[in-house]
């Protein structure tokens, strides 16, 4: 008999298969709770922190400002800062110790220094700045901090030199207007002079020119055929005057003697014409001469200022005029600090709390589950010996391992410890066990591993991206800014950069091991409390 | 015999759930007590508050005169418990394993030292002595952790369901062993779902049902507690249906099931079953080629006691 069943042949799509199978994940995804926290809070966690870190820039950067100078510009300068968006203003100083304290503390982050006779040094066309002192510690608000400063001078730096420019302009113009009135006037007078003595020149050529036809009409009318006076004609008279022979009458000869002597006017008057237009010459060869030696003397008095400026930038070099505000950095901490630098200590603190975390998630829960805690817990030893035990453990393991971490960080990227090795491991034991200690208290409270996991989610993310390590938490909202506030790895990354990069005292950290010695009381009591032996 | 294991009341609730309801149990000294149950019966928390994982909510217990609750830390120096899983630690080696946990004891290193090599002996595991104890297969596994749970030689030993699981060789080793540590002295308290093995294994038997003791003796007594139908199979050589309907109306019988030539009958006497029943066939004039009575098994009676439904 030929095998039949109600199956159906084998496709290679089967949409009710695919159905089936789709179904049975939503259901199975709905159900695991352990999963379900780490799929939606993760998403919102990562949206929230790169939502607000990396759009927002730092604000309110806590700033002091020391003023050595008290110009105009100084004020100016602190006025900038004051208006900044990025900068607060927290503290006015005299000096650069009390700045440095505050530096240290954290109290303020920028510290700005401008220096004596800084407006005077300006004024005279010399470059000079404001010295700025940052903490390095948070790169990116380090970075905001600078570029916020750098903007503030390069803009004053931008308006002096424009009013410079523009004062230059305004002298040059003025000079050049000057040029022009004064060349101006003096042409103006050389051609007063010159017309001047060009019309007593035509005057006296019309003065000549009437005296000589006066003196021609009485001449002509002396030897006209009925003249008006006869003359006498001498033997010796040339033919013109002989055709016309009268006889020299008084009168004729005082006509005679008035021509003549109109005659000897209009030469006067030729001599005269003669001087007036040599001395026009003259007046003006010498007003030329005068003009060239004033246009000199002008040159010397009005021209000099833009001349010295020239002079100034040639000097003190371009930079002061297109730059004169500038801005120096002087290292907040020994000298050439890298990032790297400042991001070693965070990163310490990051895996010392992200190992200890994930060790107890096996050392709890795993063994709970597994029933190898069962076993220890049949035997007559106490809570506090399991506990302290595992806590032991874990905090010497984190010892090592965060000096391996330190010693490759030393020999690959030649980080330097400025403080004490001791303050270092003094916070990374602290630091361990309060980490050790969260962990067991939330490996106590999950019934597995994969709980853990998921739990500790909810620890190792904050401290990840709040620690400060990789966003700055300055330019968080105020409400992660206090979720940071609760973290230990704010206050042991704050600890470890103070001591390996700024060189802190075990007193500079005190409040920071204080803190941290507080959430380690406080999470080893909780341990205490939560840790039950009671297997449910 | 005096009893090392009292319980009195013994109450354990889970919110509104009741795991174990107010039991009373005595288990004497030097005895396998088998401990039977359905899953979900409340076997696993009882074992877990005597052995003072769990706290009880109400009712006292005492091991050996010592107060479960009060006087815990004694109660743990004084007991050993084979858990139903490995409940070791994986990463370690069979020796490590077992100094680790001496050491937990409180024991002196020079005696751990001696009692491994004796009990790695006893539980056939000296020469996997270095080995990873994680790589040890199922039935070496339940040794080592037969052999960590008798560490600080106790005088009682919780065994809760030590053989499930595990091939037949391996089952018939831990019983051997269970038998071998009971007669050295350690008073023995034993879960099992396998009927056959608490028989043959156990001196007195309780079982626990949904929270109660539903029945406590010796396998004999238990038996003889319980009013179960016997089960006598009859090979004939031509059983007919009227030889069948009359069968049924015996005051005896209470139910025939016929399969070929082999009948089932269910009587609810036993006494003198083989002589009434060979009376009757010879009467029908039926040849019999073999009449079987079968004897009550455990798993019969615990069936019976539990209601065949399946638990959680």
């Amino acid at each position: 008999m030929e095998h039949k069943n109600h199956l159906t042949k084998e496709k290679i799509v089967d949409v009710k298969k695919l159905g089936a199978i789709i179904q049975k994940n939503f259901t199975v995804i709905i159900r695991d709770k352990s999963r379900i926290i780490p799929l939606i809070l993760f998403p919102v966690f990562m949206i929230l922190i790169f939502g607000y870190t990396s759009g927002n820039t730092p604000k309110h950067i806590p700033t002091a400002i020391i003023p050595y100078d008290n110009s105009p510009l100084s004020q100016k300068i602190q006025q900038e800062i004051s208006n900044s968006q990025i900068l607060t203003v927290k503290r006015i100083l005299s000096t650069e110790g009390e700045g440095r304290k505050l530096l240290d503390t954290g109290k303020i982050k920028v510290l700005v220094e401008i220096p004596p006779n800084l407006g005077q040094k300006i004024e005279n066309g010399e470059q000079a700045g404001i010295i700025v002192i940052v903490d390095e510690s948070d790169s990116s608000v380090a970075t905001t901090a600078k570029q916020a400063l750098i903007s503030i001078t390069s803009g004053l730096s931008k308006d002096i030199s424009t009013e410079k420019i523009a004062n230059f302009q305004k002298s040059v113009d003025l000079a050049s207007q000057k040029l022009q009135d004064y060349s101006s006037q003096y042409v103006n007078k050389y051609a007063l002079i010159f017309s001047k003595a060009k019309n007593a020149e035509s005057s006296l050529d019309e003065a000549d020119k009437k005296i000589s036809q006066q003196a021609s009409s009485i001449e002509n009318s002396l030897d006209a055929p009925s003249p008006v006076v006869a003359r006498e004609v001498k033997p010796n008279e040339s033919s013109s005057f002989n055709q016309t022979y009268l006889p020299e009458t008084p009168a004729y000869l005082a006509a005679k003697g008035q021509a003549a002597s109109l005659r000897q006017s209009s030469a006067l008057i030729q001599d005269a014409k003669e001087n007036v237009h040599s001395a026009g010459t003259i007046s003006r060869e010498e007003d030329e001469k005068i003009n060239s030696i004033q246009s000199y003397q002008f040159q010397k008095n009005n021209v000099a200022e833009p001349v010295n400026k020239i002079k100034d930038f040639t000097d003190y070099g371009a930079g002061s005029l297109l730059k004169p505000l500038t801005y120096e950095e002087k290292p907040a901490y020994g000298t050439g600090k890298r990032n790297i630098d400042f991001l070693i200590p965070s990163i310490i603190a990051l895996t010392i709390f992200q190992g200890a975390v994930m060790g107890m998630g096996r050392a709890v829960a795993g063994e709970k589950k597994d029933g190898s805690l069962t076993r220890v817990f049949l035997t007559p030893t106490s809570n506090v010996t399991i506990i302290l035990g595992t806590l032991l453990f874990y905090i010497v393991f984190e010892i090592f391992r965060s000096s391996f971490l330190i010693l490759l960080a030393m020999n690959l990227f030649q980080i330097k410890i400025e403080g004490s090795l001791i303050a270092v491991f003094l916070v990374v034991v602290i630091y361990a066990g309060v980490s050790t200690a969260i962990g067991m208290l939330l490996s106590s409270i999950v019934k597995s591993e994969q709980q853990y996991m998921a739990m500790s989610m909810l620890v190792s993310m904050p401290t990840v991206f709040l620690g400060g390590a990789f966003f700055p938490v300055q330019a968080m909202p105020k409400f992660l800014q206090a979720v940071a506030a609760f973290l230990p790895v704010t206050y042991a990354g704050d600890a470890l950069r103070g001591v390996m990069i700024k060189g802190f005292s075990l007193i500079t950290i005190s409040y920071e091991i204080f803190i941290l010695m507080l959430f380690l009381a406080l999470t080893v009591g909780a341990v205490f409390l939560v840790f039950k032996r009671d297997i449910e | 015999m005096k009893s090392i294991l009292e319980t009195k009341g013994l109450t354990k609730k889970f919110g509104t759930l009741t795991a174990v309801n107010g039991i009373d149990l005595q288990v004497k000294e030097g005895e396998i007590f088998g401990f039977l149950g359905p899953n979900g019966a409340g076997k696993t928390t009882t074992i877990s508050m005597l052995t003072t994982l769990v706290k009880p909510t109400s009712g006292t217990a005492l091991v050996a005169d010592y107060d479960l609750v009060k006087d815990a830390s004694y109660v743990r120096s004084i007991i050993g418990v084979v858990p139903q899983s490995f409940s070791l630690f994986p990463e370690l080696t069979a020796e490590e394993n077992l100094e680790y946990i001496g050491k937990l004891y409180g024991m002196k290193s020079s005696v751990i030292r001696e009692r491994i090599t004796q009990l790695l002996k006893t539980v056939a595991l000296y020469e996997h002595r270095n080995r990873i104890s994680g790589a040890f297969s199922s039935g070496m596994k339940q040794r080592l952790s037969i052999a960590a749970s008798i560490m600080s030689n106790p005088k009682v030993l919780f065994m809760d369901e030590p053989t499930t699981g595990l091939d037949p060789q391996s089952r018939i080793a831990i019983r051997e062993l269970t038998k071998s540590l009971n007669k050295s002295g350690i008073t023995i308290f034993y879960t099992t779902h396998d009927m056959e093995e608490a028989e043959k294994l156990c001196n007195r038997i309780a079982i626990m049902d949904k929270g109660n003791i539903i029945a406590l003796g010796t396998s004999a007594e238990i038996k003889q507690m319980v009013k179960v139908d016997h089960t006598v199979e009859v090979e004939l050589e031509n059983p007919s249906k009227e030889i069948v309907s009359e069968l049924r109306k015996m005051p005896f019988v209470s139910s025939v099931h016929q399969d070929n030539k082999i009948l089932n009958i269910k009587v609810t006497q036993k006494e003198k079953i083989f002589f009434r029943l060979s009376d009757f066939f010879s009467r029908k004039k039926q040849k019999v080629l073999e009449i079987k009575v079968k004897e009550h098994s455990l798993e019969d009676i615990f069936i019976h006691l539990t209601k065949k439904d399946l638990r959680d």
